[in-house]
């Protein structure tokens, strides 16, 4: 109990320090599974603090990020929102990065608490549903179940009429591959089997043979380091499949040398994308590059998009009490209203000081939420081609010289 | 000073002192589940997170509402879960402990773990079941829910009149009510194990633990006294399960149930408070999920701090720094502990021989 006694006394101490700050939480998963990918996202969160603390701030307030982790588990996403919520008295939060955590601190935590979370990497279709009657939890990155449907529109579109599906046991890829092939099904294609394998198995070739018999085309849902590559091979060398489309768990460069680019000539995979010619992505990618932040690693500018848009939302709702977030961001999100770039953040505030509406267009896409919070995606279909006649979406690339790399090319 | 008491500030602190009582409660359950099995008799279970994950399931399952990803919709009451979060623990571990019980202290760790791991395997492939890896979402909590319709609509919640009636007050006081609820069970558990400890019957258990050759020359059915230390511990794993899944309200086989997260930390947890002492595994439950989850503020002070002083520093980035500080940190209060009170910080205490009360000696 003296323990107890003590850390009130010192949330207490700490609580004293704050002043004249508008605070958000952000609970990232910087510890845990995916590290690597959680810090460009935290870098370019950081850089829409110091955006918007550079044109002024919020209601005229510094904009305080209290940063946080989730470990991409559920307990610790519970526990570090708990201290959020109540500790640090944050106005909303700004993303959990895995769907898991964020479920878990929205509906243990957050909803109860009627504060707002923006998630910036959360992409399972169940959140779309998790409130009954409350407007408390929005996303800057799309739903699997737009890449899902984007991708079964693809296979249709390039006149695969029967598949395959095979998705590695884990919440993103089984999430995905259940939404593609609904979907799939319901444009009048055949699914002739769907079935699960594990991951970071050794072999796959009964999976690939049982599944082979059934149809030439497969849907392979599975990151590229954990058993994507693998399976694939499998795949080839058995000759149970031709064809191959999935999602941007495999794309990498580490799967074309490991399989061969001249073996990858009927494999498609879509990715979540920015069509470079918008101006907004133009205004992001500079920004970024300034900073030094990967503008195109995946979820990077929907994290920036997330927190620059937190303090729009802020900044329109007149106070950064948590009862007006919500209708806050869904105020400066669109689709009406004076557009508003990446780090436009004064000429925002002088538009909503002069009694007019913004809608922010991101990098990482126009972010208009639907009913749910949700925003629309853009993808882009990615094939193996020989460097150099390569179609680029994305801006940067890396030093090294490979002999065969992705081309994309942008679906809607 | 009462305006200052009723601040969001201060309700704030009280509602996170609320959660760490609750969260340490949950893993005092556990701990006291493991004292029974390690502490009393000596059974080396390293498959914590299974039957955990047993008792979260089968509650999770038998509550919710009708998903359409998972098998459920049964709606049963809350205590109807747990209870059978309990059974259900408890019939798994008479299940495995008839076949491995006989397996000494190390082989048994072994045995447990990949029990642990198959448990988490089926969870995970029985999607028709469990939803997979997607997980079960939307738990219902004790307390939270209780003027919803659904529940209203069902006796004896009729009784009390118009849901709309109550609904605000459940909504809002139901962090105390439900860290009541587990630290009242967390009471009940401990008066319940330390009648067990000081009668025949854990006496029987410490004289398996110190020398289980003496035990059987003694008459002892050692086989079967073992297996029931292994099922009381698991049941009450399994009761703490559920709670886990309460407070949680979202369950998935990976990352909720990960080793590292409940069964070392339990253990870790029952070794440093002390092993075989009832009121030193509540206490290490306690005391290390407070450090544990109290290091987070300590260090995001300390950043604060260190980013007021050198302008340079930004607290956020000294903050996702120290995050993997923190784990070291935790690491170095163990070793601390543990060089000073070897044998915990509440040592055991055995019974006087002939079940006297005052007499207690320590070993």
């Amino acid at each position: 109990m003296k323990k107890t006694l003590l850390v009130s006394a010192a949330a207490l101490a700490f609580a004293s320090v704050a002043s004249a700050q508008v605070k958000v939480g952000n609970p990232m998963a910087v510890t845990g599974p995916i590290p690597d990918l959680v810090a460009p996202m935290v870098d370019a969160v950081n850089l829409a603090v110091a955006h918007v603390n550079e044109q002024g701030g919020v209601l005229g307030q510094e904009y305080v990020m209290v940063a946080a982790d989730s470990g991409c588990d559920p307990a610790a996403a519970v526990d570090a929102v708990t201290k959020l919520v109540n500790v640090d008295q944050v106005s909303a939060l700004i993303g959990p990065v895995c769907s898991g955590a964020t479920i878990a601190q929205a509906t243990s935590v957050a909803i109860p608490a009627g504060v707002v979370t923006l998630s910036v990497s959360a992409s399972s279709p169940a959140i779309s549903t998790l409130e009954e009657g409350t407007d408390l939890v929005f996303r800057t990155a799309a739903s699997d179940a737009y890449q899902g449907v984007a991708l079964a529109e693809l296979a249709m579109a390039s006149g695969i009429s029967d598949i395959a599906v095979s998705y590695a046991q884990d919440d993103y890829n089984a999430a995905l591959a259940a939404v593609f092939a609904e979907a799939f099904a319901a444009m009048g294609g055949n699914v002739t089997a769907n079935e699960a394998h594990e991951p970071d198995k050794a072999s796959y070739r009964s999976e690939v043979a049982t599944m082979g018999s059934t149809s030439d085309n497969l849907a392979l849902f599975a990151y590229y380091g954990s058993g994507g590559i693998t399976l694939m091979r499998n795949a080839l060398e058995t000759g149970a499949f031709s064809t191959f489309i999935g999602a941007d768990g495999m794309l990498s460069q580490e799967t074309i040398d490991q399989i061969g680019g001249e073996n990858m000539g009927a494999a498609t995979f879509t990715t979540s994308a920015s069509d470079p010619s918008r101006d907004a992505f133009q205004a992001w990618a500079a920004l970024a590059e300034a900073a030094g932040v990967p503008a195109s690693d995946p979820f990077v500018a929907n994290s920036y998009d997330a927190a620059f848009m937190m303090a729009l939302a802020i900044e329109a709702a007149g106070s950064a009490d948590r009862d007006g977030i919500a209708a806050g961001l869904r105020a400066i999100s669109g689709p009406d209203g004076e557009t508003i770039l990446p780090g436009e953040f004064a000429k925002a505030k002088e538009i909503l000081a002069a009694g007019g509406s913004i809608n922010y267009d991101g990098g990482s896409g126009p972010q208009d939420f639907d009913g749910n919070g949700d925003v629309a995606g853009f993808f882009s279909a990615n094939v193996v081609v020989p460097k150099g006649s390569e179609t680029k979406l994305t801006i940067g690339s890396k030093s090294y010289d490979p002999e065969y790399v992705w081309s994309s090319t942008l679906l809607n | 000073m009462s305006e200052w008491l009723l601040s969001d500030q201060m309700v704030g602190n009280m509602l996170y002192v609320n959660s760490l009582l609750l969260m340490g409660g949950i893993y005092a359950l556990m701990c006291l589940g493991l004292n029974v099995q390690w502490g009393f008799t000596g059974l080396f279970n390293a498959g914590i997170a299974g039957f955990a994950a047993v008792g979260a399931y089968t509650y999770a399952i038998l509550t919710t509402f009708a998903s359409g990803m998972h098998i459920g919709g049964y709606e049963l009451p809350i205590w109807v879960g747990m209870l059978a979060a309990m059974i259900a623990s408890g019939i798994i571990a008479l299940a495995i402990g008839a076949i491995c019980i006989r397996l000494r202290a190390d082989y048994l760790a072994i045995a447990t773990i990949g029990i642990a791991e198959i448990i988490k395997l089926i969870l995970k492939n029985e999607t028709a079941i469990t939803n997979g890896p997607r997980g079960v979402a939307k738990i219902p909590r004790s307390w939270e829910h209780l003027g919803d319709a659904r529940v209203a609509e069902k006796l004896p919640w009729r009784l009390f009149g118009e849901p709309s009636a109550y609904e605000g007050f459940f909504r809002e006081w139901y962090p105390l009510l439900f860290m009541l609820t587990v630290v009242g069970f967390v009471l009940l558990v401990y008066l319940a194990l330390e009648i067990a400890r000081t009668s025949p019957w854990g006496r029987v258990m410490t004289a398996i633990r110190e020398n289980e050759a003496a035990a059987r020359a003694a008459g002892k059915n050692v086989t079967r006294l073992r297996i029931e230390s292994f099922v009381v511990g698991a049941v009450i794993i399994g009761l703490a399960g559920a709670f886990y899944a309460q407070q949680l309200r979202f369950i998935e086989p990976t990352n909720a149930f990960d080793p590292t997260k409940l069964t070392f930390l339990v253990w870790v947890m029952l070794i440093m408070g002390g092993s075989g002492n009832n009121r030193g595994a509540v206490l290490g439950g306690l005391m290390l999920w407070v450090i544990w989850s109290g290091t987070e503020l300590v260090i995001r002070f300390g950043a604060n701090v260190l980013g007021d002083v050198f302008p340079d520093l930004s607290p956020s980035v000294l903050v996702t720094k120290a995050s993997f500080l923190r784990l070291f940190l935790i690491g170095l209060i163990l070793q601390f502990v543990l060089q000073r009170f070897p044998k915990g910080i509440l040592p055991e205490v055995r019974p006087a021989a002939l079940g006297g009360k005052t007499n207690e000696v320590r070993d």
